[in-house]
């Protein structure tokens, strides 16, 4: 298990109390988990995504993750219609291990309301957060 | 569990290793050190060393041990190795200790290390339970029964490199390794027992050790009991011997997917508080005939005798997914028959990371034949306790609140595993 001060957790991204992030890249949002959801489940072994279309309102479940030891849900940081998802999870699951930020994002989500973006933690807070969960 | 946590003798050791831990049977245990995966497959293709210094141990000693095992314990000891041979000493036997109802107290294996000499090994936490359940079933008032429950170190060390490793620790590893089947064992971890039976084990550290060719991941391998104060000595050194073999700390979450690939019930959840019949491991009770006669008088024998009379008919089978999807066990998942009616429980839903379907049959990463470039993806596995006989082939379905999955009942999981094989071929 990682210590708090060595997860990784980016300044640029906005994160939930789920340990999903969010990324802001033009108009539209990159959704992943973060590095502590990964550390805390292990090898991630599936990746359930949902289809291109498919419409979630905010905190709704959109995709599921599967450890060696568990099933557990990921829920959606914003409302708004995925666009594109991450074809190479089917293949290699444990990218969301390797790299959480960057090669093991889930979906990009074409936002219905961006304002909800502002509803979420920054890095400082996630951090606090994280240091209460210890 | 009630209590305050326990710990091993290795929990420093654990935490210096960066062991993510668990709650289990009460003590403070790694579920996985870097990943749970690369340790599953470890012990498929080099070694695993896992720590099991959570279970307890017993001894039964004396002129009254003999005939109480025999009424307590699943096995008839006169009858109970291969060609119907009795139990004796360097033997050891798995088997079950039943409640008057037919129900699992808790499975355990039985040593016999002299005449009068057994060591009963237990689940974590169960030390106490079975030593009082000894002792009330006890007549012969000469008769010791010791809990040694967190008096011994007890490690685990499995998979085809285990053999190599093993020999690189002990002392005069030409003799000990001459003559090993699976299932037997050398050596005790207590100098003070006065043992004529058996021989005498130690390793090149100087540490005397029961060395024991069993496990509970379905590979060749070793369990090795040892005195508590010199576990850490002795994991350390086959740490470092191991390395030279890719060995790997292993901790709970591989050692509960490789058992249930290996079709090898955990305790209180595969098996636990309901008849225990109609099982892959009813197999240890001891039948002159199966389902019909009995060898011998034992607790619980009137109530399976009932039941089987009336024909009980709930059963439990070992089952495979179709991917590596599981169900989620905390949900309670049920399993659907195919017109969606609810026909049992899922008791263990776990991912065998060592193997995948292939053309509808069940491919290890041992297998010899296994397609070229074969990457095992993983399979859902486990035991489901259904309320009617099934046929072996049949597909159902398991429930969570969030997934239904299908799944196939099956005899036995994993393909080619390694535990019973000649260990000459290991050397």
């Amino acid at each position: 298990m990682k210590e708090i001060q060595e997860l990784i957790i980016p300044e640029d991204l906005k994160y939930t109390k789920e340990h999903e992030w969010a990324k802001l890249e033009g108009d539209k949002v990159k959704v992943g988990i973060t590095d502590f959801a990964q550390d805390q489940l292990g090898d991630i072994v599936f990746v359930e995504l949902p289809e291109i279309g498919a419409e979630f309102s905010k905190e709704e479940q959109f995709a599921t993750v599967e450890s060696v030891k568990a099933v557990s849900e990921v829920y959606m940081p914003l409302s708004g219609r995925i666009i594109e998802i991450n074809n190479e999870l089917e293949q290699s699951p444990e990218l969301v291990n390797n790299s959480p930020y960057e090669k093991g994002w889930f979906v990009i989500v074409e936002p219905s309301d961006l304002s909800e973006m502002d509803e979420l933690m920054d890095k400082n807070k996630y951090l606090e957060l994280l240091k209460g969960e210890e | 569990m009630e209590g305050q946590t326990k710990f091993t003798p290795l929990f420093q050791w654990h935490k210096s290793h960066k062991a993510n831990f668990s709650i289990f049977g009460g003590y403070e245990m790694p579920l996985w050190y870097k990943s749970a995966k690369d340790e599953h497959l470890s012990v498929l293709i080099s070694a695993g060393l896992f720590d099991t210094s959570h279970m307890a141990g017993i001894l039964v000693k004396g002129k009254g041990a003999k005939s109480l095992i025999q009424r307590c314990f699943s096995r008839d000891l006169d009858n109970c190795l291969k060609n119907n041979g009795p139990l004796c000493p360097g033997r050891l036997v798995y088997g079950v200790f039943l409640s008057e109802k037919g129900h699992v107290i808790d499975d355990s294996i039985v040593y016999q290390v002299g005449n009068d000499l057994y060591f009963v090994v237990v689940n974590a936490g169960m030390g106490g339970t079975i030593s009082e359940h000894l002792k009330e079933n006890l007549t012969d008032p000469s008769t010791d029964i010791i809990d040694l429950t967190d008096k011994i170190g007890k490690m685990d060390i499995q998979g085809p490199n285990s053999v190599k490793i093993m020999f690189s620790c002990v002392k005069d590893p030409d003799d000990v390794f001459s003559k090993f089947p699976y299932f037997s064992f050398k050596g005790f971890f207590d100098p003070s027992q006065d043992l004529d039976l058996i021989p005498k084990i130690q390793l090149i550290n100087g540490k005397n050790v029961l060395l024991s060719r069993s496990g509970y991941t379905g590979e060749i391998g070793f369990e090795i009991y040892c005195l508590k104060e010199d576990t850490k000595d002795i994991w350390e050194l086959i740490y470092e011997k191991g390395k030279n073999y890719n060995i790997s700390p292993c901790g709970l979450a591989a050692r509960d997917s490789l058992r249930a690939g290996a079709n090898l019930p955990l305790s209180h959840q595969d098996i636990g508080n309901w008849p225990f019949i109609n099982n892959p491991w009813d197999f240890c009770l001891p039948w002159k005939e199966y389902k019909k006669e009995f060898t011998k008088e034992f607790i619980g024998k009137a109530s399976l005798e009932r039941l089987i009379q009336e024909n009980y008919s709930t059963y439990t089978y070992p089952f495979i997914g179709k991917d590596l999807r599981k169900v989620n066990l905390e949900d309670h998942p049920i399993v659907l028959d195919d017109e969606g009616k609810e026909i049992g429980k899922v008791l263990t839903c776990c991912t065998d990371m060592g193997i995948s379907l292939v053309d509808d049959k069940v491919i290890s990463i041992c297998s010899k034949d296994k397609p070229e470039g074969f990457k095992p993806r993983g399979l859902c596995c486990g035991f489901v306790k259904i309320d009617k006989q099934l046929p072996y082939g049949i597909w159902i379905y398991l429930k969570d609140s969030k997934r239904k999955l299908p799944a196939c009942i099956v005899k036995d999981i994993r393909p080619d595993r390694s535990a019973r094989k000649n260990l000459k071929e290991f050397i």
